[in-house]
């Protein structure tokens, strides 16, 4: 029997080096991820104002925030925008990808630039290009007056003004495509072909192949979606500017005014941990329910 | 297990401890004294304001580089929406600019024990206060620390498109009768006489409250923060503004922001366009609206009087002040750069008006001497001193004060709440957030 031979490592073994290579990105998270986290938790029980020595009053806050109906009213807000924009931009980045998996000529080049919205959609210049779309004398309602349609008050009324914004995080479909597309081509040809003989239509093989094959990763860009649409500030501070009526105000735009236009530090801490708590519940029953079906 | 958890328990109680011991450290421990010579080094200077001001300050900033070529300053500046923001990010990291361009209000959310500020009564060695009246000097006074210098006093006030009044053959409105009147007559050419905003200036609220002040001799907030509004007079406020909406004198909210969105006034293309006939505005930030504009097309108009010819009510504060960070690390150098942007004739003339017409007496009389001192700015100014105005009172600059005031008007301009319950539920907001941070 040939004798095992073992190597030495080139590099140091001993056992604080994992450590040592790893210690760059611990400091990082310590410092910008874990520091923070708790800093801001500890704040949010100080009354904690500019250049006044914070007081600590426990609970307050949060107890402030269930009487408070800016937070109410910006909770809604961000509950009916998550309800629309999520679903809709879900099957419209899976449409998308669905089409683009086709394999055609030249089909890079579309992949592409499809995907160019997402590069562009957190640059703020676009943004603001988008808001001149929608004005009155924007290009969406010459538009409209050109078809016939007659002009939409698009930042005016509530509805059409959180669509607006909706319309704008559509638009960026990019990522969230990519990752459907990423998962579509990783589906065996065989299981369609297969289908194919036995008389499955497209359709069927949609609801019976495709979406089963992709059910994980379809569950875990609702996740990214969800966390990133309950973060949303952005679009509606810098198209809307949370009106008409406060019906385009955020979540996050409450905790920003709170913390830097109303110097309100310490109550500012506590809506961001409310924020965190509601999404992490959130998400939480979404993958129990989630592992319930797959056992199921 | 057991070990993760007392190790997040120790994480939690040795943050504690630090965000207590730091957090209750006082500034003035960590604040520079001034050593008295004038070291090479460089400062940060930010301001906001239009593209005027910008302008000016950075020729007046090449001048002080050419005479102090060892003290540097590097230019902060930007549009006034979100600048109060920013500021308020910076002050809470530390990180401001060491001479700042800051707000009336800022004294009161920045510098409540007069602390946020450096006391510039420490750099009298640099700074001529003898040029400064006594009241000039009081307002920037919080707790007995000079914490900010008036650069000029302003107040709002009416500004017109003489083009747009030429072609249409119309007078500027005198008194409130005339400027509802013309809301009609103008509707007939599908432009307005005026507009107001309800951004972050907050221009509409404003008027309401020249409006009510001058109907009933009270005043809106006193100076220590005191409500000198009721229920009524907000109600007929909130009226007021009701009647200039319903007689065309402005646009609806629901039309400006279909037509602006989330921009400004000046920057809205029917004021650029000329469908707006006027706006009110500081006379020391007036320039935003006259760039956008062919040259002297803005002309200044009266401040409106009731049927009597009564103009109380009209207000003045001071509009910009200049202040030194209490972190700065160079008192004396600021110090310096402060008093020439304040009381340096080059300077001055480079500067000009952009910042209004200014406090510092000996500033004035050599703008007076050279004939410096003209255009609306100026003509709104004096108009505004011959009718005694009242002194804005600077919580009525808060940010919150502002939005309460603004959701009252946009809720009866959307006819959400009548101006009885809208005046009732702005009534107890103000009531209760002055009574918060008083």
């Amino acid at each position: 029997m040939r004798k095992k031979t073992t190597y030495r490592n080139p590099v140091s073994t001993s056992k604080y080096t994992g450590l040592l290579l790893i210690s760059p990105f611990l400091i990082g998270v310590a410092a910008f991820f874990i520091y923070p986290f708790i800093s801001s938790f500890i704040m949010s029980l100080y009354n904690y104002r500019m250049n006044i020595t914070p007081d600590f009053i426990g609970i307050d806050n949060y107890k402030n925030i269930l009487s408070d109906k800016a937070v109410t009213e910006s909770f809604c807000v961000t509950l009916k925008y998550i309800f629309t924009l999520v679903p809709l931009k879900m099957i419209f980045s899976l449409c998308v990808a669905l089409i683009l998996n086709i394999e055609l000529k030249y089909m890079g080049v579309f992949r592409t630039i499809y995907y160019i919205p997402s590069t562009l959609g957190s640059n703020i210049a676009i943004i603001i290009l988008w808001r001149y779309l929608f004005t009155t004398d924007g290009l969406v309602n010459q538009v409209l007056g050109i078809t016939g349609l007659p002009a939409v008050s698009w930042y005016g009324e509530p509805v059409p003004a959180l669509w607006t914004i909706v319309l704008l995080r559509v638009w960026e479909f990019g990522s969230c495509m990519v990752i459907f597309l990423a998962a579509l081509r990783d589906i065996p040809k065989e299981q369609y072909e297969a289908a194919k003989v036995d008389g499955c239509g497209k359709v069927r093989a949609f609801f019976r192949i495709t979406l089963p094959a992709i059910k994980n990763v379809f569950i875990m860009n609702f996740i990214i979606q969800l966390i990133t649409a309950f973060q949303e500030f952005n679009a509606p501070f810098l198209i809307t500017g949370g009106n008409p009526l406060k019906k385009t105000y955020t979540f996050a735009m409450l905790i920003y005014d709170e913390a830097f236009a109303y110097n309100n530090f310490g109550y500012a801490n506590a809506l961001s941990w409310i924020l965190f708590t509601v999404t992490f519940i959130v998400i939480s029953i979404i993958l129990i329910l989630w592992n319930r079906l797959k056992k199921d | 297990m057991n070990k993760s958890k007392n190790i997040i328990l120790k994480l939690l109680l040795i943050n504690l401890t630090a965000f207590t011991v730091f957090s209750s450290c006082d500034k003035k421990n960590s604040i520079t004294e001034p050593d008295g010579k004038l070291d090479k080094c460089t400062l940060r200077f930010s301001w906001w304001g239009g593209d005027d001001r910008h302008e000016a300050t950075l020729s007046a900033i090449k001048l002080w580089n050419e005479k102090h070529p060892d003290i540097e300053i590097k230019a902060e500046y930007g549009g006034w929406d979100g600048w109060t923001q920013k500021i308020n990010t910076q002050m809470a990291g530390d990180n401001e600019a060491d001479v700042m361009q800051i707000n009336y209000d800022w004294l009161i959310s920045m510098s409540s024990d007069g602390k946020g500020f450096y006391d510039l009564n420490k750099l009298s060695d640099y700074i001529d206060f003898s040029e400064y009246d006594d009241e000039i000097l009081s307002f920037g006074t919080r707790n007995n620390h000079l914490n900010a210098i008036t650069v000029s006093m302003s107040g709002r006030g009416f500004f017109y498109n003489s083009d747009l009044y030429e072609e249409l053959n119309f007078t500027y409105p005198t008194n409130w009768d005339e400027l509802i009147n013309l809301g009609k007559a103008f509707e007939k050419h599908d432009v307005y006489p005026i507009d107001l905003d309800i951004q972050s200036g907050g221009t509409a609220w404003y008027l309401c409250v020249v409006y009510v002040q001058q109907k009933t001799a009270k005043t809106f907030i006193d100076m220590n923060g005191n409500l000198g509004f009721d229920k009524e007079d907000f109600k007929t406020a909130l009226d007021f503004y009701s009647e200039l909406e319903e007689n065309k004198v402005i646009r609806t909210i629901k039309d400006r922001i279909d037509s602006d969105g989330a921009d400004a006034l000046y920057q809205s293309p029917a004021f650029i366009d000329g469908k707006i006939g006027g706006v009110l505005e500081w006379g020391s930030s007036v320039g935003k609206y006259e760039a956008v504009l062919d040259e002297n097309v803005l002309e200044a108009g009266e401040f409106l009087s009731d049927e009597n010819g009564n103009k109380a009510g009209w207000m003045i504060k001071p509009s910009l002040m200049y202040a030194i960070s209490a972190d700065t690390k160079y008192p004396d150098e600021a110090a310096e750069f402060l008093n020439f942007l304040m009381s340096d004739e080059e300077c001055a003339k480079i500067l000009g008006t952009t910042r209004g017409i200014p406090a510092n007496n000996k500033i004035y009389s050599y703008m007076e001497e050279n004939d410096m001192l003209s255009g609306i700015s100026y003509i709104s100014t004096e108009k505004l001193n011959e009718i005694m105005p009242v002194t804005v009172s600077p919580y009525m600059d808060l940010q919150q004060i502002k939005d309460y005031c603004n959701t009252a008007l946009e809720n009866v301009s959307y006819g959400k709440a009548s101006t009885s319950q809208a005046a009732e539920q702005l009534y107890t907001s103000i009531s209760e957030y002055l009574e918060k941070i008083k």
